[in-house]
């Protein structure tokens, strides 16, 4: 290639740096598209309830425009059978926001906007106007009680709720800031404390977030000790030379084997392999149900345990060869065993750089789908995986996983646009899960390597 | 270390060493065990795919003696052997007469479809009688009906075939001539049909194959009691055997000198395949017999020396050996899964056969080679082995390696040249400490999970894209001359105003300008695409080229896996290019050449090794990328090399199928030998990297590098 002696220069220059920017911003704005949308579902957006040339009335959040049209989430899907709605802008005679207009999230149906007419109480009363809501408000706040609402859409259609059946209840448009910030509060606790209802499309993520954790802390509990002690021997134990090399290459090409064949491992060797023995030992007479021989929690521990494996060692690896030799042949000299030496002068100063790669097995496990979803993760599962009864934590049991509720929401649920907000919402809470793991790793190592660098100098 | 000084007592010593050894053992063993268990899922993988190639086998067993004179005139036998119904309808097991079916004239013919459709008997009278089955299947021998199908002559041949509501029977009598019933629900009609034949089968939809000397026919029968002759064609010698195959949408001829070929119905059914198919020949000897068995297209041929083979329909021969007796058998029956069959001669023996082929729908070919499935006309890769019923599945692996490669190269094409750019400027270009800044943000990306990059690019780019495409087009255009364009405003703008701006931040800067541009282009785009592509480029390229879009596509998998391998790429460039040793890049800007020189001639030829290993690990990550490629692409298992249309990945597919798949069965381990290919895949390149990287950091080292 022939290069021109002056002023090539820039041109390569901005060139490779326009690929940092564009890398960069491409990474910013899937955070910042992930992030934002996720947290704006629980924002109590004022209601507009807008009247179209043709005298159609409608009354929705406003979610977006394009090209001439812009989008309302009019909620009511036992009403209008969708929740979605394209207007055209020019078709909008008039704007505004009804103080009176309603928002209910139900456990079926989804969410609900419309106006209050009256309330039934366990008296047999109907309470109408300004009563029914003071009545409704004190119900909310847990002071009175409440059987039934009658509601009408802004068309005027009706519609009895049962009160048992609503999960929250908001008057929007006559919220002030203060208000807004509680309400939206409130509704990230819901989502975060909450299982999932109207089949996935509601409701929080509890169960899922409990998965999670569950079959992360199991993973943790299998790969940390077999990857710190496969690190040592590498490092400490086995005679330096090709085979560990070669040992060292393998262990590090299985970082790079695809994360679904580990799943693939797992569902032959566990789920059918080890656990259909399980099954005809201990299980026989649960037969032909399959107790430990389908997909459950212990499976996938130990499959993710299996793929995180390499991450450990390498980490731990590199801890321990920036242990100064210096330390160990003091230790040596001293008269310490070499099992010795390990445990009190090398393993401690090695400590942090195990823990990081602890953290990042545990940042890779908690956002890895694939494998899991041959080894038991399940669409709804909304009771978690940890009861009274005995054993307690229950190894054979299918359970919910964050990153799988996520793709199961967005590409396998019955109305997939009506998932989109809680799609979003469920992928900020794994992508903050998963950037602050790693940020306390990166940090973690960052100062580890400052106080080796303070140690070799002194 | 806290521990107080004293010199441990002489006694300690042994514990302490003993402990020192035991600690040793310990961790020798879980590491040894680590590094076992990680080769374990290789070995796995290759001992369940193994059986996939193994050689098909029919074992002649030992069968029970049948010690009753009565079986020599046995016509029909039941499925276990232990039964059997002698030319004038006695129902007789190895004890004796069982029970008798009531008949106006001798057994001459029988015919079976299955366990759920009646055993039609033909009489010598021209009658047929039927014996209906119960809801298990059991036959009703009580409840016997007789129907006429010809009016004189005795029935010399019948054969049966389940239709949508009933069942379709034809038989041929002792001068050749052909008849039918049509039965539907309640009502059974008869087809005469104008025409001799030595044989007969029935395929699926009513089609009827005949063979009289060379000439085969194709026949369509209807319900309504019609019928027509749909092809005629010639073979090479007279046809000897006839036999539909499972599905009745292939017809096996065997014929006087030996030969076997496929006859293919087309996939309207109205005619044959244009090519007829050969099969390796058993030997010379006219073929005596087809025994089609009722699972895999498989089936057995008899040839009249006694030479026996087993057939499958796509993957050809795949057992050849001698028959128990060179007699035919008077009565045969098969098992429901087609493991095996049992055969009555005219000695009155019972042969047992049972045939171990649970894989014989695959071999090398029907992976490889592109084959002509039913119900297509020409030979294809294709890949649907979740089937139903008595469809073919279609085990053609090349549809899903085309999909992966396809993938994985669309997104290198976007990863290289931002990852090495990002890797050459943050090494060339950038101070240590804006490095040091840069890599926990590029390691961040790196964390991201494959599901958050998917649902956004399925769900939000994708349609984005289908909206915008002439806009996205364009910024793949935009960009670069917009990033050099910046540059130079930069320059004209320092040196006209004497600012001092650091240079070093070109990356950092550029994201605003960019980010400006990105959207300028994005909103300046529908005018382009109105001036030039009619408002819409992709009704536009549909008319100009005939290019499909599908909103899932490999661009946007190309763009999603690319952003998911940039941070792998970029690490591993970016270490081999700042490990290039100084001395290097210093004599070179020593002896006047430019940084942009420097750059070209020196550090990138020194880091090219290490750039490659880059690239090929950053490959061996796109080709098991799981996530991305399930959201992204619609999983449509084409062969398309159109940049516009989706794919499935062998990952995918794995991810896909799998939980669906029985365990032990083809389908179960093709995909498991598709899950081997990965890995062999990702582990020859991954180690080839290694080695490459490894001789790279020695060389580095030799020349004085800071590796």
């Amino acid at each position: 290639m022939r290069i021109p002696r002056v002023g090539g220069d820039g041109v390569w220059r901005w060139l490779s740096g326009a690929c940092v920017a564009l890398s960069l911003l491409a990474v910013v704005a899937l955070l910042v598209l992930v992030v934002t949308r996720g947290l704006a579902h629980f924002w109590p957006a004022d209601i507009e309830q807008l009247t179209l040339d043709d005298g159609q009335r409608i009354a929705g959040i406003a979610r977006g425009s394009e090209a001439g049209e812009q989008r309302y989430f009019t909620a009511n899907r036992d009403l209008d059978g969708q929740v979605w709605r394209w207007v055209e802008t020019q078709a909008i005679e008039t704007r505004e926001t009804p103080p009176e207009l309603l928002y209910a999230e139900r456990r079926d149906w989804g969410p609900f906007i419309g106006r209050l007419t009256a309330v039934e109480t366990p008296a047999g009363e109907r309470l109408q106007g300004d009563e029914a809501e003071r009545r409704l408000r004190r119900a909310l706040a847990g002071d009175a009680e409440v059987t039934t609402l009658h509601v009408r859409n802004v068309e005027g259609r009706a519609l009895e709720v049962e009160f048992a059946q609503v999960a929250s209840l908001s008057w929007p448009n006559r919220m002030d800031i203060g208000d807004k910030l509680a309400a939206w509060g409130h509704g990230v606790w819901r989502f975060l404390s909450e299982a999932p209802s109207d089949g996935n499309t509601g409701g929080g993520v509890w169960p899922a977030i409990f998965g999670t954790l569950l079959m992360v802390i199991l993973m943790s509990l299998v790969v940390t000790p077999f990857g710190v002690l496969a690190a040592l021997y590498l490092n400490e134990v086995a005679r330096q030379g090709p085979l560990t090399r070669l040992v060292r290459i393998a262990v590090r090409n299985l970082a790079g084997v695809p994360s679904i064949v580990y799943g693939v491992f797992g569902l032959g060797v566990f789920v059918y392999g080890l656990g259909g023995h399980l099954d005809s030992w201990f299980f026989a007479e649960r037969l032909p149900s399959p107790t430990f021989g389908t997909g459950g929690l212990l499976w996938a521990s130990l499959t993710l345990a299996l793929l995180t494996l390499p991450v450990v060692i390498v980490a731990t690896e590199e801890g321990l060869a920036r242990v100064p030799v210096a330390l160990r042949e003091g230790s040596l000299a001293l008269g310490a065993t070499r099992f010795e030496t390990l445990r009190r002068v090398v393993v401690p100063m090695a400590l942090p750089s195990m823990l990081t790669g602890v953290i990042l097995a545990v940042a890779r496990a908690a956002g890895e789908v694939a494998p899991l979803m041959l080894v038991g993760v399940a669409k709804l599962v909304p009771e978690i995986p940890v009861d009274g009864e005995f054993p307690y934590v229950h190894l054979d049991s299918k359970f919910m996983h964050l990153g799988y509720h996520l793709f199961d929401l967005g590409f396998a649920s019955r109305d997939a646009e009506a998932a989109m907000p809680l799609v979003f919402a469920t992928a900020t809470l794994l992508v903050v899960v998963i950037v602050v793991l790693n940020l306390t790793a990166i940090i973690l190592r960052h100062h580890l390597r400052a106080r080796h660098r303070a140690l070799e100098h002194s | 270390m806290t521990e107080p000084s004293t010199v441990p007592p002489r006694s300690n010593r042994r514990l302490r060493q003993r402990l020192d050894r035991l600690a040793t053992g310990v961790i020798a063993a879980s590491g040894i065990g680590v590094v076992v268990a990680v080769l374990a899922i290789g070995v796995y993988l290759m001992l369940a795919v193994l059986p996939l190639f193994d050689d098909a086998e029919v074992h002649v067993d030992a069968a029970p003696s049948v010690a009753d004179e009565g079986a020599i005139h046995a016509v029909w036998l039941a499925n276990d052997g232990t039964r059997w119904l002698t030319r004038d309808g006695q129902l007789r097991d190895a004890e004796g007469e069982v029970a008798t079916l009531a008949t106006s004239a001798a057994i001459t013919a029988v015919a079976e479809a299955g366990d759920m459709q009646p055993l039609v008997l033909g009489l010598s009278n021209g009658e047929v009688r039927l014996v209906p089955r119960d809801d298990r299947g059991r036959l009703r021998w009580a409840q016997a009906s007789t129907m006429r199908l010809f009016e004189a002559r005795g029935v010399a041949a019948l054969t049966l075939r389940r239709v949508a509501q009933g069942w379709v029977l034809a038989g041929r009598d002792s001068q050749g001539e052909v008849a039918a019933l049509w039965h539907t629900g309640e009502a059974t009609r008869r087809i005469a049909v104008p025409e001799t034949a030595e044989h007969i089968a029935l395929g699926h939809a009513g089609r009827l194959a005949m063979a009289q000397g060379t000439q085969l026919t194709l026949w369509e029968l209807s319900p309504d009691g019609g019928g027509k002759a749909l092809a005629r064609t010639d073979t090479q010698a007279p046809v000897t055997a006839l036999s539909f195959l499972q599905g009745g949408r292939t017809l096996i001829v065997g014929d006087a000198e030996g030969g076997l070929h496929r006859w293919r119905l087309s996939p309207d059914d109205t005619g044959w395949q244009a090519a007829e198919t050969s099969y390796t020949n058993l030997g010379d000897a006219a073929l005596r017999r087809l025994i089609a068995l009722p699972r895999q297209r498989l089936w057995l041929a008899l040839d009249d020396s006694g030479r026996l083979g087993l057939y499958q329909s796509l993957s050809g021969q795949r057992w050849q050996g001698q028959a128990p007796v060179t007699m035919p058998p008077t009565a045969v029956s098969i098992n429901a899964q087609g493991t095996q069959v049992m055969w009555l001669d005219e000695a009155g023996t019972l042969q047992r056969l049972a045939i171990e082929a649970p894989h014989a729908a695959v071999s090398p070919a029907t992976l490889w080679i592109p084959q002509v499935y039913e119900g297509h006309s020409d030979a294809e890769w294709r890949w649907a082995a979740a089937v139903t019923g008595d469809e073919e599945p279609q085990y053609s692996l090349v549809p899903l390696a085309w999909g992966t490669l396809k993938a994985a190269a669309w997104a290198m094409v976007f990863a290289v040249p931002l990852a090495l750019g990002a890797a050459v400027h943050s090494a060339c270009y950038m101070s240590r400490r804006q490095r040091a800044r840069l890599k926990p943000a590029i390691e961040l990306m790196e964390a991201l999970p494959g599901v958050v990059i998917g649902f956004v690019a399925g769900l939000f780019v994708a349609p984005f894209v289908e909206r915008h495409l002439a806009g996205t087009l364009a910024l793949f255009v935009c960009v670069p001359l917009g990033s050099v364009a910046c540059g130079w405003l930069w320059r004209i703008l320092s040196r006209r105003w004497g600012l001092h701006l650091p240079p070093v931040s070109a990356g950092i800067g550029l994201m605003v300008p960019l980010a400006l541009l990105c959207w300028a282009a994005l909103s300046l785009s529908p005018w382009l695409e109105a001036w030039w592509f009619g408002g819409d480029l992709r009704a536009w390229m549909h008319q100009q080229w005939g290019w499909d879009y599908a909103q899932r596509n490999a661009l946007i998998v190309g763009m999603a896996m690319g952003l998911a391998i940039i941070p792998t790429l970029y690490s591993l460039a970016e270490e081999a290019l700042s490990g290039v040793p100084r001395p290097l890049a210093e004599g070179s800007l020593a002896l006047g050449a430019t940084r942009a020189q420097t750059l070209w001639r020196v550090q990138l030829p020194a880091a090219a090794p290490g750039i490659l290993s880059a690239v090929m690990i950053g490959a061996g990550r796109a080709v098991g990328e799981t996530m991305i490629v399930l959201m992204v692409t619609g999983n449509t298992p084409l062969m398309s090399p159109s940049l516009f249309e989706g794919l499935r990945s062998l990952a995918a597919n794995l991810a896909i199928e799998l939980p669906e798949a029985a365990v032990g069965g083809t389908h179960y381990r093709l995909l498991l030998l598709g899950a081997l290919l990965l890995f062999v895949f990702t582990f020859v390149v991954n180690t080839l990297a290694e080695m490459v990287r490894w001789r790279l950091k020695r060389r580095y080292r030799r020349y004085g590098g800071d590796v």
